[in-house]
C-alpha cells in the first residue's frame, strides 16, 4: 500500500509535509532531507551512548576507506562528538595496493580529512607487508577478501597503536552485519559467528566499534547524498569472486519481501552469543612465535599467511 | 520518462505514472539496493513518477 498523504499524488514528510527523500519501511515513516539527517544523527548518538562506546578522553582511530561507510562515519563522529568531551578523532586509510581501484578512493579520503581538519595516516601493504594485495594474491584470486580481510586487519591495528588510538572505529552496516552472520553460518564457523571484537578482556587488542551497525546501506547512502558527500567510486575488482555478493543479493531480497530480515539475524547473533558466553569462546590467548603478536595458536594469521606467500 | 540507470544506460519509457517502487520492480531492480531521483530530487520509493520525469536511479551496493 503507497502513502499518498500530504501534497496530491505523493507521501509527505511524517514530521512536517514537505515531500520525503526516503520512507522507512520498518517504523512506517517517511522523513524529508531535514528531518532524515536529524533522525539518523540522533540515532546514531544513542547507539554510541547507550553501548557506551566512546567515552571522554578516547582517541579514536576511524578506519577510512574512502568509501561511502566510512566517509558516513566519519562525518557523523566529527559532527557529533563535541570537542568540549576531549575525544579526538584521527583517520587512518589503508592503501591495500590494488592496482585501478584504490586510488580514486585514497583521493577520496584525503580530500575528506583535509575539509574536515582531521589528521590522516595512510599506511600500505607494500610498506608493512613488503608487497602490495595484488602480489600476495597472484593465483589466489578466490581467497580475496579472506588474505585482504586479515592484512587489513593487522594493517589497522598498525596505524591506530601508531596514532595512540585507545579505539578503533569502522563504518561495518547493517547490512555487513547481517551478511556475516549469514556467511559464518553458511560457513559453519560457530566460533566467528560469536566472536565480539568489541569485548576483550586480555587487553591485548585495540577494541573495535561500530556506531553505525544499526543503519542500512540505503540510509547511509541517503545521508551522504543530503551532506553532498556522495560520490559514484569504483567497485573492488575482486569483489565478484566474494561469497559477500551472493550472500549480499540474497539478504536483500529477503529484507524487501520481510522487512526486519537483517535486524532479526543480528539479534539472533546476539542472543547466540550470550549463549555461548565464557564457553565456546573462551579460548588460551598465545603470542605469535614470529612477530610476537597475541594470537590463539602458535602463529598468528598473517605469518600464517607470509609462509604461504612465496615469490 | 526517461530512467537513466547509468551513464551508458539509459532508457525512455512509455509508462503512465507509477510509483518508484513498481518501475524498479519492472526493471529487475531491488528498491533497498538504490535510491533514486526525480528531476534531480530525491525521492522515497512510493513517490509516483508522472510521464516526462527523469528518473535518475543510483546503485549503492558496492563491494569494497
Amino acid at each position: 500500500m503507497h502513502k499518498n498523504e500530504g501534497k496530491p499524488g505523493g507521501p509527505a514528510c511524517s514530521l512536517c509535509r514537505e515531500p520525503p527523500v526516503i520512507y522507512l519501511r520498518e517504523w512506517d515513516r517517511h522523513f524529508c532531507g531535514v528531518h532524515f539527517i536529524a533522525d539518523l544523527e540522533m540515532r546514531v548518538a544513542d547507539t554510541i551512548k547507550t553501548r557506551g562506546l566512546i567515552v571522554p578522553g578516547d582517541r579514536i582511530a576511524v578506519a577510512l576507506s574512502g568509501g561511502k561507510d566510512s566517509t558516513a562515519l566519519l562525518l557523523l563522529l566529527h559532527r557529533l562528538l563535541l570537542p568540549g568531551e576531549g575525544v579526538r578523532l584521527v583517520a587512518i586509510t589503508i592503501d591495500e595496493g590494488i592496482s585501478g581501484y584504490r586510488e580514486e578512493t585514497m583521493r577520496s579520503a584525503e580530500h575528506l580529512t583535509r575539509r574536515l581538519g582531521i589528521e590522516h595516516h595512510c599506511i600500505s601493504f607494500s610498506a608493512l607487508f613488503g608487497y602490495p594485495l595484488d602480489a600476495f594474491l597472484s593465483g589466489r584470486e578466490r581467497e580475496a577478501c579472506s588474505i585482504c580481510g586479515i592484512l587489513r586487519k593487522k594493517a589497522l591495528i598498525v596505524g591506530a597503536g601508531q596514532a595512540g588510538a585507545t579505539k578503533l572505529a569502522t563504518g561495518h552496516n547493517l547490512d555487513d552485519e547481517a551478511q556475516s552472520v549469514l556467511m559464518n553460518v553458511l560457513r559453519g564457523d560457530l566460533r566467528r559467528l560469536v566472536r565480539n571484537s568489541g569485548v576483550d578482556s586480555s587487553g591485548k587488542f585495540i577494541p573495535r566499534i561500530k556506531p553505525l551497525s544499526l543503519l542500512s546501506e540505503k540510509e547511509i547512502a541517503t545521508y551522504l547524498m543530503l551532506r553532498d558527500a556522495w560520490s559514484e567510486l569504483p567497485e573492488c575488482p575482486y569483489t565478484r569472486y566474494a561469497m559477500r555478493r551472493e550472500v549480499r543479493s540474497m539478504l536483500s531480497g529477503f529484507e524487501y519481501k520481510h522487512p526486519g530480515t537483517m535486524l532479526h539475524i543480528i539479534r539472533s547473533r546476539e542472543k547466540i552469543e550470550q549463549s555461548c558466553k565464557g564457553s565456546l569462546i573462551a579460548e588460551p590467548m598465545h603470542s605469535c612465535r614470529e612477530c610476537g603478536d597475541p594470537c590463539s595458536g602458535d602463529l598468528c594469521q598473517v605469518c600464517l599467511l607470509r609462509q604461504t606467500f612465496t615469490r | 520518462m526517461k530512467l537513466i540507470l547509468s551513464e551508458k544506460d539509459v532508457r525512455i519509457l512509455d509508462h503512465g505514472p507509477a510509483p518508484v517502487e513498481q518501475i524498479l520492480l519492472e526493471q529487475g531492480i531491488n528498491p533497498l539496493e538504490v535510491i533514486v531521483s526525480r528531476n534531480g530530487k530525491l525521492v522515497s520509493e512510493d513517490t509516483l513518477i508522472e510521464p516526462g520525469d527523469v528518473v535518475r536511479v543510483i546503485r549503492i551496493a558496492h563491494g569494497g
